[in-house]
């Protein structure tokens, strides 16, 4: 009941919170998130302190004065983030998208983007605007993306509805059948996965930063299974509204008969290749999430990176 | 292959990518893969360990009919033959 309750309190503020920055104009709307950013990062302490935290563990910072204006800076980015791809159905069309995103695409990845019949397995993180990026790249190929629904069914629904374009579908978690996904990707869609959240303690356990996290094991098994070609990229803002799409070059795993070997190569790669464009662009990364958590201990140890965390239970009998 | 060498390498296979302790001994044809231990992601380890054994593979639109042992072993049978 209490729940219920908040649920919808959580939704009407996030409602006329919308109503309000649709009313204003952007450049004011992104001025006041600033402004919400920098209040929330004094009165927030947890999340403040785990950005911190996260900035000097990973080597990023070399003093807590430069983490915390590292951290604050991510703040504000992901308050803009949030005004500006709210704001994207707007101004982030098929006609305008050119004079907004500069497209830096490896030559061979812009081939494989425009094979309407290929599928790409897009990995990226939460750094610089993935919002922004799914809706480029939307003008380019069809993408599907996988979310986590939100805990507040009303607030879920709501952000739907508000990112909803043609191009773009968002299933949740639960909904991401393999059948599904690799349908998908034989449809010739791009597959857009943000693979730095922290994972299931049944996925792998790989360092991230020189720490062990575990991380998620589905696009590398999706890719061996699939061999569709992996391409790494995020999309960089680099002014109000601007912003530059950075596209690497196709990555392709032949599998070798060792899943789990195949599976540690394939996110190893992928983690270097997120952890480059995060040295390149501290302040845009999401600090405040907790992906370094406790580890479970696997026969009385803590699980050494590489190895499978799950231990297999069907050999019971 | 014929369908009982199939179901002997499968039983073996899933064996190693369920989650469940299952008794498999007592796994029949008509058992739904779901209730074996198998969510999305181990699913795709046992893919992946079945296209590694049998040199096939699987086609999305295929996969949407195979819910039971006894319809993954047909695929395979019917794939290998």
């Amino acid at each position: 009941m209490i729940r219920r309750l908040r649920y919808r309190l959580e939704y009407l503020f996030a409602r006329s919170a919308m109503a309000l920055f649709d009313s204003l104009p952007l450049p004011f709307s992104v001025r006041v998130a600033e402004y919400g950013a920098d209040l929330y990062f004094l009165l927030g302490g947890m999340r403040r302190r785990t950005a911190i935290d996260n900035l000097l563990q990973a080597g990023l910072a070399s003093t807590p004065a430069e983490a915390r204006r590292i951290a604050r800076e991510s703040f504000r980015h992901f308050a803009r983030l949030v005004i500006e791809s709210f704001a994207s159905l707007r101004w982030l069309t098929d006609d305008s998208w050119p004079s907004h995103c500069t497209l830096d695409l490896h030559p061979d990845s812009r081939r494989l983007l425009e094979d309407p019949r290929q599928g790409l397995l897009l990995i990226s993180g939460h750094l610089g605007n993935w919002e922004v990026a799914a809706q480029v790249l939307s003008f380019l190929k069809p993408v599907l993306g996988i979310i986590r629904p939100m805990d507040n069914p009303h607030i879920d629904a709501l952000m739907r509805w508000r990112t909803n374009r043609p191009g773009i579908k968002v299933i949740s978690k639960r909904e991401a059948h393999p059948a599904a996904l690799m349908g998908a990707l034989k449809q010739g869609h791009i597959l857009a996965l943000l693979t730095d959240q922290h994972a299931s303690r049944d996925d792998t356990v790989l360092p991230f930063f020189g720490r062990p996290a575990y991380t998620h094991t589905s696009p590398a098994l999706l890719h061996l299974i699939t061999r569709t070609p992996i391409i790494f990229g995020y999309c960089e803002r680099t002014g109000p509204c601007q912003y530059t799409l950075h596209v690497e070059e196709p990555l392709v795993f032949p599998p070798t008969g060792n899943r789990q070997a195949d599976i540690v190569r394939v996110l190893s790669t992928l983690t270097g290749r997120l952890e480059a464009a995060i040295r390149r662009h501290p302040e845009q990364y999401l600090w405040g999430h907790r992906r370094w958590k406790k580890l479970r201990p696997m026969n009385g140890h803590p699980p050494t990176p590489g190895e499978p965390v799950a231990q297999p239970a069907g050999n019971a009998k | 292959m014929d369908q009982a060498t199939v179901a002997d390498q499968l039983k073996t296979l899933m064996r190693h990518s369920s989650r469940l302790p299952v008794d498999w001994d007592a796994v029949a044809l008509d058992s739904r893969i779901d209730s074996l231990g198998f969510d999305s992601l181990t699913i795709m380890d046992l893919i992946y360990e079945i296209q590694q054994a049998f040199h096939i593979e699987f086609d999305p639109d295929e996969m949407t009919a195979i819910q039971t042992v006894g319809d993954l072993v047909e695929f395979l049978a019917r794939k290998t033959g």
